[in-house]
């Protein structure tokens, strides 16, 4: 990971030196274990800020949300994809953007790697294959793949699909993945578990709406959550309303989504929210042939249509 | 001061004594974390822990709380008319209450009693909760509760402080309340006064050196509001933040709320949900304006109300307690600790950058 | 539970589905009377929010309900709409709504028949599921 780091820097600086871009936006050392900040840099001696390792999973094009700079951005696959989506919503110009990117070996899940352990975790460190956890009193090394965020294991782009500059050899990409064994499992059971499935799920929620906002899709000027004539979904804790709320979060994700995790590494409760998303993900593979980010010159699938659509389930 | 030995062996017990004279409410692992909840007939409070996922204000500030009902139906006597809904105002005892989560409650208190307001709802949980602390013996790298006036066997806001000592805890009666608590447990054997006295002393010492982190304040109230106000530094600290709500709704000392009516067919109610200031629509008007419409605003607000406005209202330090939730639970990484540095370091002269 | 009537809102497309219910009315024909028909400009304008109003307020069913694809008055409304609605059914039947509450239908003006049939097939289905069992939006929450 250190090569990736010191060639991000190096990009970083040659673009800021020969004035390409006025700020590269990418990652700075968290001061907890697991965590890393999105931070921006704008002149070549600040870029010693900057790093990459596997605790980069926050989703930079995030930041990117209707900003007019010139920008260098570090973009992982799903960043990638997401800056795609940025750029045929309109949110962001492709000419804004230098996009230096990182093909991605996957990030681990601090919650997962956290609960393995009784004690505080104090510090983690990584090489290529393994994850090295140390606490005050233990140390153990744990093999990479089996500690990495769900959607990282099922991860099928992990290069970025756009970029300019790279900060490594392009990686081969995963083959053969089952990506939607967890979905299936839901779509099998019978309804009533299923809503008692989701009511466990959710249960913990605060409303907090981390998962919306840690997710780049989510930029409207007024969410209809906070929307009060009509009021849609009401502001307590009802688990009608916490619902509700999750149901149309990744409704307005649909045939957006790239399944970059943002929205659950977020989650201070530790919800499984990609459990939704997934669902509409898989939908519009199935249904519509569509993944989400992969090309500047195709409407997403709500933003068009095919005249012999699949529709069996109208009368 | 009277200390009172409870050998373990009858913490079951005296929890059971204690059940139905006070509702408790302890920490209990669900499948990930600590989370505190009310404990049923024969739960045992889970005291091997370091601290909860969230803070015990809930308890006293749920997040959702309804404070009337009414009626709009006019065939009714009432309808129109605002009630007061009734509330479970019985004895509550928060079993193994960090000292830190304690400590906020006093902190909070400033907000809701004072001699031109008292919150009803507020006052009234609080004054029917007692807490029983738990001496934080084994603090973590996050905690820095030593250096925002609070500590890991700090006694204020409690009743009671136990400290465990393996196969005994070392009950140390604060209060008059504390003390009927333990008469109501039946918990009777009295420990040596200046043994008991001794070990604490001992053990708060080990405890308070193994904190890790600090941040300093001592600067804090002799900056000018508006150099701070206007730094350069706030945009590169806004940056990362996502204006998610995890940090106030985290936070135990965070207090705003927000009231709103909702009504289904003819009868209605009026409640407080936790409010924060990380939203947008927390400062909405209703014209359409809005104040603090962008993040590095938002951002601001949150650090220079703790850091600053609340220091030089109250002259009594920075409402903060050092929990350290708000630097584990954000999704982003942005750190009160590096922020506070930062704050109380910068000279607007020579401008410092971060 | 025998005398339990569904209530099912049905949002009808304003140039189509809504011109058939005044047929059908015109025309004598026999239906269920468990339909509360709102009427909307065009399906594409149907958001999902409004469904989920409906199912939040009580209601037993929902069903949608506007012009044969390619006859749409603003040429290609129902086309976003069927992606939407796909999209949506597939949803909130995996979020553990019964299948037979939400329904879906294309019917011209001049269909009044296959209004009749359809209202009496709607609302068949949801009588046979019974009340809502969940996800209806309580007045009341109290806490202490």
């Amino acid at each position: 990971m250190s090569d990736y780091t010191a060639k991000i820097k190096e990009i970083s600086a040659r673009l800021l030196k020969e004035e390409k871009v006025e700020m590269v936006i990418g990652f700075r050392k968290g001061t907890v274990p697991m965590m890393n900040e999105p931070c921006f840099v704008k002149t070549p001696e600040d870029v010693k800020e900057l790093v990459w390792d596997s605790n980069c999973g926050i989703n930079l094009a995030n930041y990117l949300t209707d900003r007019k700079e010139k920008i260098g951005i570090i973009a992982k696959g799903c960043d990638s994809r997401n800056i795609v989506t940025h750029i045929i919503e309109n949110k962001v110009k492709r000419e804004q953007l230098l996009i230096i990117g990182v093909p991605c070996k996957g990030m681990i899940d601090k919650n997962k790697i956290t609960s393995m352990f009784e004690n505080e975790i104090n510090e983690v460190l990584e090489d290529e294959e393994n994850i090295i956890v140390k606490g005050k009193v233990f140390e153990k090394t744990l093999n990479k793949n089996d500690v990495l965020q769900e959607n990282c294991k099922i991860c099928i782009h992990r290069n970025p699909v756009i970029s300019d500059e790279l900060a490594a050899d392009l990686l081969d990409e995963q083959k053969d993945i089952d990506r939607y064994e967890d979905v299936r499992k839901i779509e099998a059971m019978a309804t009533e578990d299923k809503w008692k499935y989701f009511e466990d799920l959710l249960s913990p929620c605060i409303r907090c709406y981390a998962c919306r906002n840690a997710c780049p899709l989510c930029y409207c000027p007024t969410c209809f959550v906070d929307e009060s004539r009509p009021q849609w979904v009401g502001k307590s804790l009802d688990p009608t309303d916490t619902r509700t709320f999750h149901f149309l979060r990744a409704y307005h994700c649909a045939g957006r989504c790239t399944d970059c995790g943002a929205c659950e590494r977020a989650c201070p409760m530790g919800i499984k929210v990609r459990m939704f998303t997934k669902k509409l993900e898989k939908d519009c593979l199935e249904l519509y042939g569509w993944e989400a980010g992969l090309s500047l010159d195709e409407r997403p699938p709500l933003d068009t249509y095919r005249p012999n659509d699949p529709e069996d389930f109208i009368k | 001061m009277k200390y009172i030995n409870i050998d373990k062996k009858n913490w079951a017990s005296g929890l059971e004594n204690l059940y139905g004279n006070y509702r408790l409410f302890g920490p209990v692992k669900n499948n990930k974390h600590h989370v505190l909840k009310e404990l049923g007939k024969g739960e045992l409070p889970d005291l091997n822990y370091i601290n909860t996922l969230l803070s015990p204000k809930s308890i006293v500030f749920p997040q959702s709380e309804t404070m009337f009902e009414y009626s709009l139906d006019e065939s009714k006597e009432d309808h129109h008319i605002l009630k007061e809904i009734n509330k479970d105002y019985s004895p509550r005892a928060l079993i193994g209450i960090r000292p830190c989560d304690a400590a906020s409650f006093l902190l909070v208190k400033r907000n809701f009693d004072t001699p031109e307001y008292k919150d009803p709802y507020w006052l009234s949980a609080y004054e029917a909760t007692i807490c029983i602390g738990l001496a934080c013996s084994n603090p973590c790298s996050t905690c820095f509760c030593t250096s925002a006036g609070c500590g890991p066997f700090h006694e204020d806001g409690l009743d009671l402080l136990l400290v465990d000592e393996g196969e005994n805890f070392i009950a140390k009666i604060l209060t008059p309340r504390g003390e009927n608590f333990i008469k109501s447990a039946g918990w009777k054997t009295e420990a040596d006064h200046m043994a008991a006295k001794k070990t604490i002393k001992n053990m708060k010492m080990k405890a308070e050196e193994k904190i890790a982190s600090f941040v300093s304040t001592d600067q804090l109230k002799n900056k000018s509001t508006i150099d701070l106000y206007g730094a350069p530094f706030w945009e590169k600290i806004a940056f990362a933040c996502i204006n998610c709500g995890t940090c106030t709704y985290g936070c135990p000392t965070c207090w705003c709320f927000d009231i709103q009516d909702e009504v289904s067919k003819s009868s209605g109610i009026r409640m407080r949900n936790w409010d924060s200031c990380m939203y947008p629509l927390f400062t909405l008007h209703g014209t359409g304006y809005n104040p603090r419409n962008t993040k590095v605003q938002r951002v601001r607000q949150r650090f220079m109300h703790k850091l600053k406005y609340y220091v030089d209202k109250y002259g009594d330090g920075i409402q903060c307690v050092g929990c350290g939730r708000c630097i584990r639970l954000c999704p982003v990484n942005i750190d009160i600790r590096r922020v506070c540095d930062i704050m109380n370091n910068y000279d607007s002269r020579s401008r410092l950058e971060t | 539970m025998k005398d339990w009537e569904p209530r099912i809102v049905g949002f009808l497309c304003n140039w189509c589905t809504y011109g058939a219910a005044d047929l059908a009315g015109i025309s004598r024909m026999q239906y269920p009377p468990n339909v509360k028909a709102i009427r909307i400009p065009c399906t594409g304008r149907m958001s999902p929010k409004f469904i989920l109003a409906a199912f939040m307020k009580g209601a037993d069913g929902v069903w949608v309900s506007g012009c044969h694809p390619g006859d749409c008055h603003y040429l290609e409304g129902n086309y976003y709409a069927r992606r939407k609605f796909a999209l949506f059914k597939n949803l909130i039947e995996y979020m553990g709504i019964e299948p037979g509450r939400l329904h879906f239908s294309w019917i011209s003006s001049a269909e009044s028949t296959k209004f009749a049939s359809t209202v009496k097939e709607v609302t068949s289905a949801v009588k046979a599921l019974g009340p809502r069992k969940h996800g209806i939006k309580k007045a009341f929450t109290v806490n202490s």
